[in-house]
Formats: C-alpha cells, sequence, structure tokens
C-alpha cells in the first residue's frame, strides 16, 4: 500500500496526488511511467510520473478523470493509500546536450511535458514552451511553465486565455521565424501529437513524442502497448514511451487506443451511478 | 502389507461435463476421494530402484508417499512430498506426468501407469483441507538470499533456502506472486485460491516476498548485493516476452498475445461479470501455436462465450506441443484443430478490427534442426478463416530488463542467461539463474527443478564462503 500525503485538484477533470513510494522517487527520471491500482480489484493503469522527491520519497502523478479507473482513483482522499504502484517503468527521457528545445504540451499531456521542461531548464538548455487547453478552466501548471521556460505561449481552443488556437500554429511561427531547435519534445493527445510531428516534419525537425497505448503489465510480457515505428513493432512500455514522432504510425495508435471504447463508456456509466447512488 | 490393486487401469477421476465446464472457469477435473485415492495407491508396486523417482525433476519418492496413501496415512504422505516439492498442489495438477514420473512407471508397460500426479494433487489437497497445525519457522542461520521472481522456480529456491535457515526475499514485479500459475494457467486447470494457499505456506515459514518491484528498474542486482547485503542471487524472471509473427495486419484490434489474453483473464479476472479490466467478447477466434499456452488460451476464449474456437498450426496433431491431455480436453469442448495450416496475413475492417484471418495450408517436408518434419506451405492454398480474435501463442523469450541492468551477466543471442551446468551459476559470482530464463519457455516443473538445484549450490556457495 501507497500513502496519499497530498491530493490537490488542479481544474475540475485533472488532479494530481503526491504518493508515498520511496524506491521509486530514488529512480525515477524525467519520461518514465508508473503503473497503479486504486484499490485490489482495479484495473491497472500507466500514469507518467510528473515530479518526483528523492529525499521527502514521494512520486507525483497527475491525471485526467476519463473512466472508470481514472474516477476510482480521484476517490481516494489525503492519507488514503493506492493497493499497488509500480515503477518507474520505461526509458527516460534523452535530455542531455540539448541546447535549444520547442516543449510542446496539449491538456493533461503538460503534466508530462512540464518535468521534462524544468529538467531541461536545469541543464541549461533554452526552453521554449507551447501548453494548449480546451479552455480557461482547464489550464494547469501555467506558473511552473513560466519559471522553467525562456519562452511561454499559452493557447486556448476558445479563446478564453491565452492565444485562440491550436498548439501547431505558433510552433510554426516560431520556426518559420527561425528558431534553430534541436528537437521538439510533443507530449498530449495523439492527434495533437501526429499534428506537431506533420509540421515539424516539413521543416525537418527533430520531433520527440511519449506515446500512450493501453497498457497492462508495464513491463514488456504481453505486447498490449505495441507500435509500429519505422516499420517496426516496438512495445512502448519497454522501448518508450518516447519515439521519434517522425516514425510512428499515429493512424494505427490512434485505432489501438479505442479498442474497448465500449466497455470504458459503459464503466464510466456505472461508476457515474454508483457515484450518485452515494451521494444521495 | 496392504494387497496390490492389479486392475490395468488407473482408476479414473471425476471431472465436470465438457459442455458444462466449456461455459465456466471453475477447475475441470474434481480430484479423487480418499476411497479412490487408497484403492489408485494399491496399484503402485514400491519398486525398490524407483524408476518414476527418476522421472521427476524435483525426486520426489514417490513410493513412499504413495504407499503412506495406500495405509490411509495422507498427512504422513504430505510430509514425503513436501521435502521433495514446495508446490505439489500445484505440479499434481499440471506437471506432464505422462513424460516423467509416470511415464517410467513400471505398471505403465503392461498397462496404465500409476495415476502418480493425481495422487499428489489428492495429497497436497487433502492436507490443505484438514492441516491445523502451523509450519514450524526454520531456525536462521544469519544469511541472506534475494530472489528475482515469485513463478515456480524462485518460489521453489525460496522454499529450499527458507528451510536451511536463509532469510529469502522474493522480488515479484506483478501485484501477485506465483507468476505464470496466477497470470498464464487458467484458473479452470489450476484454481488460483490454491496457488494462494500454497504461497502462504511459505510466508508461514518466514519467506518475505516484495511485490510491485521491477528488479532492473526499481533495483538492480548491483544493488541487491552491495547496499542490501544479499549474499546470493537466484534470477528465476522467466520468459515472458510475447513473439509475434511479423506478419501483416498483426497490429489490428483483437489480435492478442496470448500473454496478454490470458494475463486479462487470469491476473485481471477480466472472465468475471463486473471486472474492471475489459476482455474482446468474441464470436470467432483464432488462436495460433500448439502448446499447453496455445490451449489455455483457446479453452478460455470458449468459456467466454466464443462460438467457434480454432487452434492454428502449422504442423500435424502428433507434433502438437501440448500436453495429450489438454489437447483431449480441448477437443471434448469443442475447439477445432486447424492443423497444417499457417497464418500470413491478418485482414481488418474500416474500423481497423479483425475480421478475418488468410492462411496457407502445409504439408511437412524433411526433419529439421529440431528434428521434427519442417512444415512446407502448399503452393496457391490461401483461406481465410472468419475470425474476429486473434490470439498469438507461439512463444516467448527472455525480457531485456534484468541483463540490460546486470554488467557482466553473460546471455545467449536468444537473451537467456548463460549458466554452469545444472548449478545455475551464471558469469557473475553469487548470481545463479534458472527456469524459463535461462532455457526458454519450458515446464513448470523444469523451472522448479531448476531452483531446487539451485538453491543447493546456493547453499553450498554461502557455506564454502564463511568457512
Amino acid at each position: 500500500m501507497f500513502k496519499i500525503v497530498e491530493r490537490k485538484e488542479l481544474n475540475p477533470t485533472v488532479t494530481k496526488l503526491v504518493i508515498e513510494a520511496p524506491l521509486v522517487a530514488k529512480k525515477a527520471q524525467p519520461g518514465q511511467f508508473i503503473i497503479v491500482r486504486a484499490m485490489e480489484d482495479s484495473e491497472r493503469i500507466p500514469l507518467t510520473v510528473a515530479d518526483y522527491d528523492r529525499e521527502a520519497g514521494t512520486v507525483t502523478i497527475i491525471f485526467q478523470i476519463v473512466g472508470g479507473s481514472t474516477m476510482e482513483l480521484n476517490e481516494l482522499r489525503e492519507g488514503d493509500s493506492v493497493h499497488d504502484f509500480v515503477g518507474p517503468l520505461g526509458v527516460a527521457s534523452h535530455l542531455d546536450g540539448l541546447k535549444k528545445v520547442a516543449v510542446v504540451g496539449g491538456g493533461v499531456g503538460c503534466a508530462i511535458a512540464y518535468p521534462i521542461a524544468k529538467k531541461l531548464h536545469e541543464l541549461g538548455c533554452e526552453v521554449h514552451s507551447i501548453v494548449g487547453f480546451r479552455n480557461k478552466d482547464l489550464v494547469i501548471l501555467e506558473d511552473e511553465f513560466k519559471a522553467c521556460s525562456d519562452k511561454l505561449v499559452m493557447m486556448t481552443d476558445d479563446g478564453s486565455h491565452g492565444q485562440k488556437g491550436v498548439v501547431t500554429a505558433p510552433l510554426e511561427e516560431l520556426i518559420q521565424s527561425g528558431e534553430n531547435y534541436d528537437e521538439v519534445i510533443a507530449i498530449g493527445p495523439l492527434v495533437m501529437m501526429k499534428f506537431v510531428c506533420l509540421t515539424t516534419k516539413k521543416y525537418d525537425v527533430k520531433t520527440v513524442v511519449s506515446m500512450n497505448p493501453i497498457m497492462i503489465d508495464g513491463t514488456g510480457m504481453c505486447g498490449g502497448c505495441r507500435l509500429t515505428v519505422g516499420g517496426e513493432t516496438k512495445f512502448a512500455c519497454v522501448d518508450g514511451p518516447d519515439f521519434d514522432g517522425h516514425l510512428v504510425d499515429f493512424d494505427e495508435a490512434m485505432q489501438r487506443g479505442s479498442m474497448y471504447k465500449d466497455f470504458e463508456t459503459h464503466a464510466r456509466e456505472e461508476h457515474c451511478n454508483l457515484f450518485k447512488k452515494d451521494v444521495q | 502389507m496392504a494387497l496390490h490393486n492389479m486392475d490395468p487401469k488407473r482408476c479414473p477421476m471425476p471431472s465436470q461435463e465438457p459442455n458444462v465446464r466449456n461455459k465456466n472457469f471453475k477447475e475441470v477435473a474434481l480430484g479423487y476421494t480418499p476411497e479412490m485415492a487408497v484403492n489408485e495407491a494399491k496399484r503402485c508396486l514400491g519398486c525398490k530402484n524407483k524408476p518414476c523417482q527418476t522421472g521427476c525433476p524435483v525426486g520426489i519418492d514417490i513410493p513412499s508417499f504413495i504407499g503412506k496413501v495406500a495405509e490411509e496415512d495422507f498427512e504422513g504422505a504430505y510430509q514425503v512430498l513436501s521435502a521433495s516439492s514446495a508446490l505439489p498442489a500445484v505440479c499434481g495438477r499440471v506437471c506432464p506426468q505422462e513424460t516423467q514420473c509416470e511415464g517410467k512407471c513400471v505398471r505403465g508397460i503392461k498397462g496404465e501407469s500409476v495415476g502418480i500426479g493425481r495422487l499428489e494433487r489428492f495429497v497436497a489437497d487433502w492436507h490443505r483441507e484438514h492441516n491445523t497445525t502451523a509450519p514450524t519457522v526454520p531456525e536462521s542461520n544469519g544469511h541472506k538470499v534475494a530472489i528475482i521472481g515469485a513463478g515456480p522456480s524462485g518460489l521453489t529456491a525460496a522454499g529450499d533456502l527458507a528451510k536451511l535457515g536463509y532469510k529469502v526475499t522474493v522480488y515479484e514485479a506483478l501485484h501477485l506472486a506465483g507468476g505464470v500459475l496466477v497470470y498464464g494457467i487458467p484458473e479452470f486447470r489450476l484454481p488460483k485460491a490454491i496457488v494462494q494457499q500454497e504461497i502462504e505456506g511459505l510466508q508461514a515459514m518466514g519467506v518475505d516476498i516484495e511485490t510491485n518491484m521491477v528488479i532492473g528498474k526499481v533495483l538492480t542486482i548491483d544493488e541487491l548485493m552491495h547496499d542490501y547485503g544479499y549474499e546470493a542471487v537466484y534470477v528465476a524472471s522467466g520468459a515472458g516476452l510475447p513473439r509475434f509473427m511479423g506478419i501483416p495486419g498483426e497490429s489490428l484490434k483483437g489480435v492478442y498475445s496470448a500473454n496478454e489474453y490470458l494475463t486479462r483473464v487470469n491476473l485481471m479476472k477480466a472472465y468475471k461479470e463486473g471486472s474492471k479490466t475489459p476482455i474482446k467478447k468474441s464470436k470467432n477466434v483464432a488462436v495460433v501455436g500448439g502448446g499447453n499456452v496455445a490451449m489455455d488460451a483457446a479453452r478460455s476464449a470458449k468459456r467466454l462465450g466464443a462460438e467457434n474456437v480454432y487452434i492454428v498450426y502449422r504442423r500435424g496433431m502428433e507434433e502438437l506441443p501440448a500436453r495429450k491431455e489438454e489437447v483431449e480436453h480441448a477437443e471434448e469442448e469443442g475447439i477445432i484443430f486447424k492443423i497444417l495450416t499457417n497464418p500470413v496475413r491478418v485482414l481488418g475492417d474500416e474500423n481497423g478490427c479483425v475480421k478475418g484471418m488468410e492462411c496457407v495450408e502445409m504439408e511437412l517436408g524433411e526433419p529439421d534442426d529440431s528434428g521434427r518434419r519442417r512444415p512446407v506451405e502448399k503452393k496457391d492454398s490461401n483461406f481465410v478463416l472468419d475470425v474476429d480474435t486473434m490470439i498469438m501463442s507461439i512463444g516467448t523469450s527472455p525480457n531485456p530488463l534484468i541483463r540490460s541492468t546486470t554488467p557482466g551477466l553473460e546471455t545467449n543471442r536468444h537473451g537467456c542467461i548463460v549458466t554452469n551446468g545444472d548449478d545455475g551459476l551464471t558469469s557473475r559470482e553469487g548470481v545463479y539463474a534458472g527456469g524459463d530464463a535461462v532455457t526458454g519457455a519450458a515446464t513448470v516443473i523444469l523451472a522448479m527443478g531448476a531452483g531446487k538445484h539451485a538453491a543447493k549450490a546456493i547453499h553450498e556457495y554461502i557455506q564454502s564462503k564463511n568457512k
């Protein structure tokens, strides 16, 4: 059992949990993930390490409430424990030697982009962050990004905060204006990462994406998380989750991501119904 | 002296009717009653040279335990079993006895061999149901050993070392101990409650089991030895990395590795109503491969409600690597065998879901390196099998996590850890390995045998070092 030492709702659909897991905290690196099970009968779900404190022995996860399992996780309070917490898993992001990077985050993907921006900043790299959200109410980690970015572009779909539009527009402008990025790091919904890659490909700017396929064990024993990268089958949990975005088959990844859509919709409804009953 | 039962046939074991059991996940074989067990035990001739014992990878004194069953001393029989085996209730169920102990039984020459596996199972179950005394915790010898992987090999080594007084910690990556016994072998062959109780037995002997610990990620072998003070490490991390065929369409929705399918069903209990882990509800399923894992996947798919389940295998019925009993059970339950058939392409619909599997017919040519006749494609024999789910069960190889984080650990081109002879010593001092991590995918009992040998070698190593 792993104790929740802090819980904070970052916006109505995104929650941050700081979890006591000293061994994981000791080894975690930006780009790695953990597998969590909220309760004894819960599903195993992967979540990226959003932050870690080696001295306090804690690991921070930030998740969006999208279905039954994240609803279950969201019901836990400070002082409660998650049943299982495994990690750090996956390969850490390769950040050494980068001089100038555009970090592009979309929605809850910003929770994963942030530790990378922060680490790059610490390494002395020039960081331009472009973060996008649906609207003002869903914005997370704005101050944190400000603190570690040499330039921060805030985008919302409806223009309620920062500029109106999607993240690819400012990215393309920056590239066109002559910013020579060593690398673009994009983390967010698959469709966003796909369009970031289509944009950067035109200018031949190396682009790394953090993939988020369905996982069970997270240790390489089932292949449920397989992706096609450069024509080869890769397991995101052991070979990734970071990959060269120009080589990833995004359409296939999007299709595979919808495998259990009906089940998930059903689970979400069931859970909402249960929740309503509790409230009454 | 009990009179021998000279019936040439063994006492049959009651089991669920095929058409009933293929709709539930309850255990197929129901086990002997005490009367049946005693009757079957009396078929044992009590040979002096004990050929059956030489066929057992963990060397159980078989005539001795069966003799006690014949005398109705079931607890005494259990004591004989547990002196050699850490998991008798498991082995009695899943060992391929026909090629091991029972294959060597003298009674098998002129009739059916003694049902050694069934008797082992009976004794272990009887003990579990009747035993009330707590196991004795062995006296500590002050030495610490770490074991990586809580599968059959790791658990056997843990049991043997604990009996010798070692403080043993088993590190397991998943949230439950048991390895293939919990994620791979289905409930209808091996009830998980039995695995759990055998594991609790080890814990009662003082073995610590740390779950959620992925060695190679959260801790390395070097850290275990230098920072945590383990004098020896036994690597029993298995061969869990699934292979795919590399044919077009393998990324379509509805193509599973057998490991994923079985992990969802067994470990995550996706077969249960209300499970929070999903599994595809299939109508027509093709399982590619012919081993025990393929049989388990096919029989699970049938129980999850599939109408047609095919085993697609490129060689013939004679060459199926699965146990004969498992093949028979699968046939009885309505699994369809498409032998001499090989998939070449998976076909998808507009939503990216599997809608068929293109196959070719095969014929058997000259024997290959493995001594089996090599399957050769028949020209222009392509046809499409109408399926919505495909489960790949063509083998697994060892996970790269340990070898990639342990400097100086020698592995071969298949990724298997190289060991020196039977004792399991690797290229690193104090580091031993065994089970599927060394051999590649094999059987539960061979893994247990390797665990026994390694435990003995580790004991000798630590004793000689501390002289």
